[in-house]
């Protein structure tokens, strides 16, 4: 399209009928082919650390069902660290979506996602499931709840699950940030999901470790997530820091072990 | 933006931010009064909450309006593409300065009855908005809740009319039963159209965000993005709506009212519905008082972020920092300051919204008891109120409902007889 046109004048030409529409290159604005050798498949793994002091998790104050979720000791979850530094729930994924997914790992959809109501809180705090597959919302408390799946590009939803109930769900399509699901019943109740179109997503263990094995060798976009602080825009891996802008880092895979050692994350992310 | 996000009030062009559409408005007035001749040309408010929140630049803002002005036209003259569904004809009788046409009809109908409170744009900030309680409903995220279709999906156009025609009772939202039903139609589609363009833009402004490092932060002008990937879903979304109607099973015959009754009050205050809970143990809905909707939420959580933003901020000495880090702490506290400034015109204060007092026998979604079998099985979407659906059986939907209804004349309940209750809870 010749340059001399304004942006209104490009942009309306689109819409009229009179004009023959040039031939555009298509250029999707998400997937990007991936270019990895046949097949050879690794496993990225790391350690997030805190960078600075943690503050403590707050004490939740249950005043809802006191009877019943009185009984537990109850922690603001938006930011848990080990005693040694290791940061839990940072959401790690690949984010090309046409990622070629390895035989093994394709079944894994076929197997539930659970998202349980435990304790006045949900278990686990972050879950990940892939598009199509089921994610069932359980109750295993003596208390019923409710789930608000505030999911954007997925139709919301928001269901009664009773005590001992549960209530099934699934997802066309990924999201771009993780979706929060939190009871309307018990307010202070809040978890997050990941929706991703492929089984490439991991969530850090209590000790800050995670893993995603089987990807396929070769050039990788990896995208860091925490609830705290959004997407993480700055790490410090291996002693340097690095601007990882919408926590996106591009990564070279190689067969066998990736480790990308410990990812310091900076106090000062998680001010949100 | 010049001239897309410029009004012209008598040839004399003034930018258009903020309040200004308030001000624009009055100004209208004060001109056709005073015989200025030209009807000044009315402009749609860009999100600017959103494109905020996605810290768009200038020139990004500036490409959603564009597109958005050529798929949507303007206030004044509306176009939508065949994708979309609607009819231009009922837009153009909606749209526009009040004002007849050659055949003597009446045009300009959503600026006469609507725009006051749903503002020009649908975003809900009407001059008259702010005193309202609850405020009027922004259409631009596509969410409404009192229809007949499953909690997540769009309204009918005969939900969208009957809510038209009936208005909502408990709240400012008043009724247009005086209109015509051809005119009451129009006003639907212009809905539509409204809802369809806060949703395009929705998704345009979140859409920069996905871009690939390559794209350098402009969405692909190409039909293809725009709108076979943006617009087309959300439009067939409107145009399916009617295949998303709840299928309502009769009520259940063989069980006289009174059982009924007894049992829709069980249900209602055990452990699977679970009503109480929000709705209280007296039914005045004071279980779970202090919870907002989606759309008071959204700006509950931006508020957060601005407070702890703005309070790291001033915490952070910059002494010793990298020119780049100082950049980018220097960028970060222009864009808090930005928000607020942003919130302060685009914002409405947060209101929570209380489950419904149900001894008033007021129900904003109408009364009859098929209109209280849609919301408790789907819920209220966008407000807190979860759909049972699925896990109480429809037949004992049925009982709740009647239940529901006997509430407002209950004798013997928590509030009974020999609990007398005080006619201010009552009203
Ligand atoms: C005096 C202010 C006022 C005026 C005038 C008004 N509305 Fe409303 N409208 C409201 C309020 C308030 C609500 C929200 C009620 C609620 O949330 O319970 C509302 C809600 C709505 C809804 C949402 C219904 C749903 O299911 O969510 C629609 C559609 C609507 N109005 C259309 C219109 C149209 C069209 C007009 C003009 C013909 C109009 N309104 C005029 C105040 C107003
Ligand atoms: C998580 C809290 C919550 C639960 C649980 C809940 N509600 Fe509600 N309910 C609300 C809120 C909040 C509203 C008001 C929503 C609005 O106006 O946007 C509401 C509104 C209503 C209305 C008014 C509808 C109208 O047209 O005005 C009825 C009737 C109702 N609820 C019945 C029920 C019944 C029956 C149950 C149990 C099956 C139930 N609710 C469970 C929060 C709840």
């Amino acid at each position: 399209m010749p340059t001399a046109l304004s942006l209104t004048q490009r942009i309306s030409a689109l819409f009229s009928p009179a004009v023959v529409r040039p031939t555009l290159i298509a250029v999707s604005i998400f997937a990007s082919p991936l270019v990895g050798s046949a097949d050879e498949w690794g496993t990225i793994k790391g350690r997030f650390k805190f960078g600075g002091t943690a503050p403590k998790q707050a004490d939740l104050k249950a005043d809802k069902d006191p009877e019943v979720c009185g009984k537990h000791k109850l922690l603001a979850e938006e930011l848990v660290v080990a005693e040694d530094g290791g940061v839990a729930n940072v959401v790690v994924f690949v984010r090309d979506k046409s990622v070629k997914v390895h035989p093994d790992l394709a079944a894994g959809k076929n197997e539930k996602v659970v998202l349980d109501n435990k304790d006045c809180r949900f278990e686990p705090h972050v879950a990940v499931v892939q598009t199509g597959q089921q994610l069932v919302l359980k109750n295993s408390d003596t208390v019923g709840h409710n789930s608000n799946v505030a999911t954007v590009k997925n139709p919301p939803s928001n269901s009664l699950i009773p005590a001992a109930g549960e209530s099934t769900i699934t997802f066309q399509s990924d999201e771009a940030i993780p979706a929060q699901v939190t009871c309307n019943i018990h307010p202070w109740m809040k978890s997050w999901i990941v929706v991703r179109s492929n089984p490439y997503a991991a969530v850090s263990k209590a000790d800050g470790s995670f893993e995603l094995k089987n990807v396929p060798a070769g050039d990788l976009e990896l995208q860091f997530w925490h609830e705290k602080a959004g997407y993480l825009g700055e790490m410090t891996i291996g002693g340097k820091s690095e601007k990882v802008a919408k926590g996106r880092k591009k990564v070279k895979v190689a067969a066998g072990d990736n480790d990308l050692g410990e990812l310091v994350l900076d106090a000062s992310l998680f001010s949100k | 933006m010049n001239g897309i996000m410029n009004t012209t009030v008598c040839s004399v062009a003034r930018p258009l931010h903020k309040s200004a559409l308030v001000a624009g408005l009055l100004l209208c007035l004060i001109v056709t009064a005073t015989g200025c001749g030209r009807t000044p040309a009315a402009s749609f408010r860009l999100n600017m909450v959103e494109a905020t929140k996605q810290r768009l630049t200038t020139e990004q803002e500036k490409q959603v309006a564009t597109v958005l002005l050529a798929m949507f036209g303007t206030p004044d003259e509306p176009v939508c593409l065949p994708e979309t569904g609607l009819d231009e004809a009922k837009l153009r009788l909606s749209a526009g300065p009040v004002r007849s046409d050659i055949v003597g009809r009446k045009n300009g109908l959503y600026r006469e009855h609507c725009a006051h409170c749903h503002g020009v744009t649908g975003d809900a900030l009407g001059p008259t908005a702010a005193f309202l309680n609850p405020y009027p409903r922004d259409y631009r995220p596509g969410v409404f809740k009192f229809k007949s279709t499953e909690r997540a999906d769009k309204p009918t156009h005969a939900d969208l009319v009957r809510v038209l025609h009936n208005g909502i009772p408990g709240t400012s939202m008043p009724s247009f039963a005086l209109l015509s039903a051809a005119q009451v139609d129009a006003l639907a589609e212009y809905v539509k159209y409204l809802s369809i363009r806060g949703e395009t833009e929705l998704a345009l402004m979140r859409a920069f965000f996905e871009l690939d490092d390559d794209a350098l932060g402009k969405l692909p002008e190409s039909r293809e993005f725009l709108v076979d990937e943006t617009l087309a879903p959300i439009a067939e979304k409107w145009k399916t709506a009617a295949d998303a109607q709840i299928a309502v099973p009769p009520m259940p015959t063989g069980i006289d009212l009174v059982a009924s009754i007894a049992k829709g009050k069980e249900l209602f205050y055990g452990d699977k519905a679970n009503c109480v809970k929000c709705h209280g143990v007296t039914g005045l809905g004071d279980g779970q008082a202090n919870d907002y909707d989606d759309w008071n939420k959204a700006i509950v959580e931006i508020n957060k972020e601005i407070t702890s933003g703005s309070e790291k901020a001033r915490e952070t000495s910059t002494s010793g920092m990298s020119a780049e880090d100082l950049d980018e702490h220097r960028k970060q506290i222009a864009w808090l300051a930005k928000f607020d400034n942003v919130l302060d015109g685009d914002a409405l204060r947060p209101r929570t919204i209380p489950p419904r007092n149900l001894r008033h026998g007021i129900y904003r979604g109408g009364r009859r008891p098929l209109d209280l079998y849609y919301r408790i099985h789907a819920g209220i979407n966008g407000a807190p109120m979860p759909a049972a659906k699925g896990t109480v059986p429809p037949e004992d939907i049925w009982h709740i409902v009647n239940y529901i209804r006997s509430l407002p004349y209950e004798l013997d309940g928590e509030l009974g007889a020999d609990k007398p209750m005080l006619a201010r809870d009552r009203f």
